[in-house]
């Protein structure tokens, strides 16, 4: 099922990006799209990719918020006057709970875009991401608002 | 104002700021003082050339702008791969040749 | 239809640009490398895609949005790899966090005290 509405979008994708909604057009579109479908076929055939597609539309668009939140704290504390006295840098180890290294990927990844932190290291041991926050007046409570946000959005995705 | 007078406004007004952003951006990359916060601004550099590119295609109404501006992005990135990985190696032969503690500051 | 576009685009151009030059000011104004990142890596991404999706609005034609959705999202995906590489190899190349750094868990040291 999933594979039909994949090489549906990608057929129309095809014929949005070169112009012309031509009945030609399109079948070329869905031969290409049924050539890339195939060549991925043993990804796409994982069950319950439909099922965790809305999941990852809700992970898109936390992230989205959060990407608009982080840079409008950036901008409010690049612009304070008083720079110094707003700034406590500090790098902090964030335990892990996510294994695969999709998810630790993807949890780096949009560590970096979120408010105020930057994943800088994976321990070797893969237990800790060590994480630089631009702020930290309280270490827990940052590494509670990871874990309860979208480290548990992540796992909820991948499993 | 008409949609057309906003517009123009609009871009008039992102371009003189973006012109201000690249101007403080290339201070920082003479000013340094590490090879990595020039390497960082160098990223900022491209980001403001993508900004730049997008706007013109706007002014212009020339959409082929688009494609640029994307693969000006792709040419960025790679780059600033390749820097982290020169950062990286320059280290690695430094700490092989010369055993003594690594003391970069204020060079590069 | 296209006045309201328009204007859409013209303030997304306005919010875009203003987000940049303030990834700039961080770049200039913030102590250490690592602070720095923060700023290009937020903001920055965020000015540069806003500019993109202004021009989606401004063209309204499905073969440029789906482009500029399709450069929006690269940036999105790529900005933070560059971000994290730079950082990882900065910190094991030895250029330090500013001193007025609270926590190092990086750091052996207090590594050692877990």
């Amino acid at each position: 099922m999933i594979f039909f509405i994949m090489t549906a979008t990608l057929a129309l994708i095809w014929t949005a990006i070169s112009g012309s909604f031509s009945l030609a057009n399109l079948l070329l579109g869905a031969i290409i799209g049924l050539i890339a479908m195939w060549v991925i076929r043993e990804r796409v055939s994982h069950p319950g990719l439909s099922k965790r597609l809305l999941k990852i539309v809700s992970l898109a668009l936390l992230f989205l918020y959060e990407l608009l939140i982080s840079s409008i704290r950036v901008a409010i504390l690049v612009l304070s006057p008083r720079l110094d006295k707003r700034l406590q840098p500090g790098i902090i180890a964030f335990p892990l709970t996510a294994k695969s290294d999709e998810e630790i990927t993807l949890l780096a990844n949009l560590i970096t875009l979120t408010p105020g932190t930057l994943s800088v290291d994976v321990s070797e041991d893969r237990k800790f991401i060590y994480v630089h926050a631009i702020a930290v007046p309280d270490r827990e409570a940052l590494i509670a608002d990871i874990a309860n946000g979208f480290e548990r959005k992540i796992i909820e995705v991948f499993e | 104002m008409s949609p057309e007078q906003f517009l123009d406004f609009a871009i008039a007004v992102a371009l003189g700021l973006l012109s201000l952003a690249m101007l403080l951006v290339t201070w920082r990359i003479m000013r340094g003082p590490s090879l990595p916060d020039r390497i960082l601004a160098l990223d900022m550099l491209v980001n403001i050339g993508i900004g730049y590119i997008v706007i013109v295609a706007i002014k212009t109404g020339f959409m082929l702008y688009l494609d640029i501006a994307i693969s000006l992005g792709l040419i960025g990135f790679l780059a600033t791969i390749a820097f982290a990985r020169f950062v990286l190696q320059r280290w690695r032969i430094r700490t092989t040749n010369h055993s003594q503690p690594n003391n970069p500051e204020g060079e590069g | 239809m296209t006045a309201l576009m328009s204007y859409i685009a013209g303030v997304l151009v306005l919010i875009g640009a203003v987000f940049t030059l303030i990834a700039a000011i961080g770049i200039l104004r913030l102590p250490d490398l690592y602070t720095r990142m923060h700023a290009a890596s937020k903001a920055g991404t965020l000015g540069a895609g806003l500019l993109m999706v202004s021009l989606a609005f401004y063209a309204f034609d499905a073969s440029v949005v789906l482009r500029a959705m399709a450069g929006v999202l690269f940036l999105l995906l790529t900005a933070p790899v560059s971000a994290h590489l730079l950082a990882r190899a900065a910190y094991t190349a030895g250029y330090k966090p500013a001193e007025i750094t609270s926590i190092n868990e990086l750091d052996p040291k207090a590594k050692s005290n877990d």
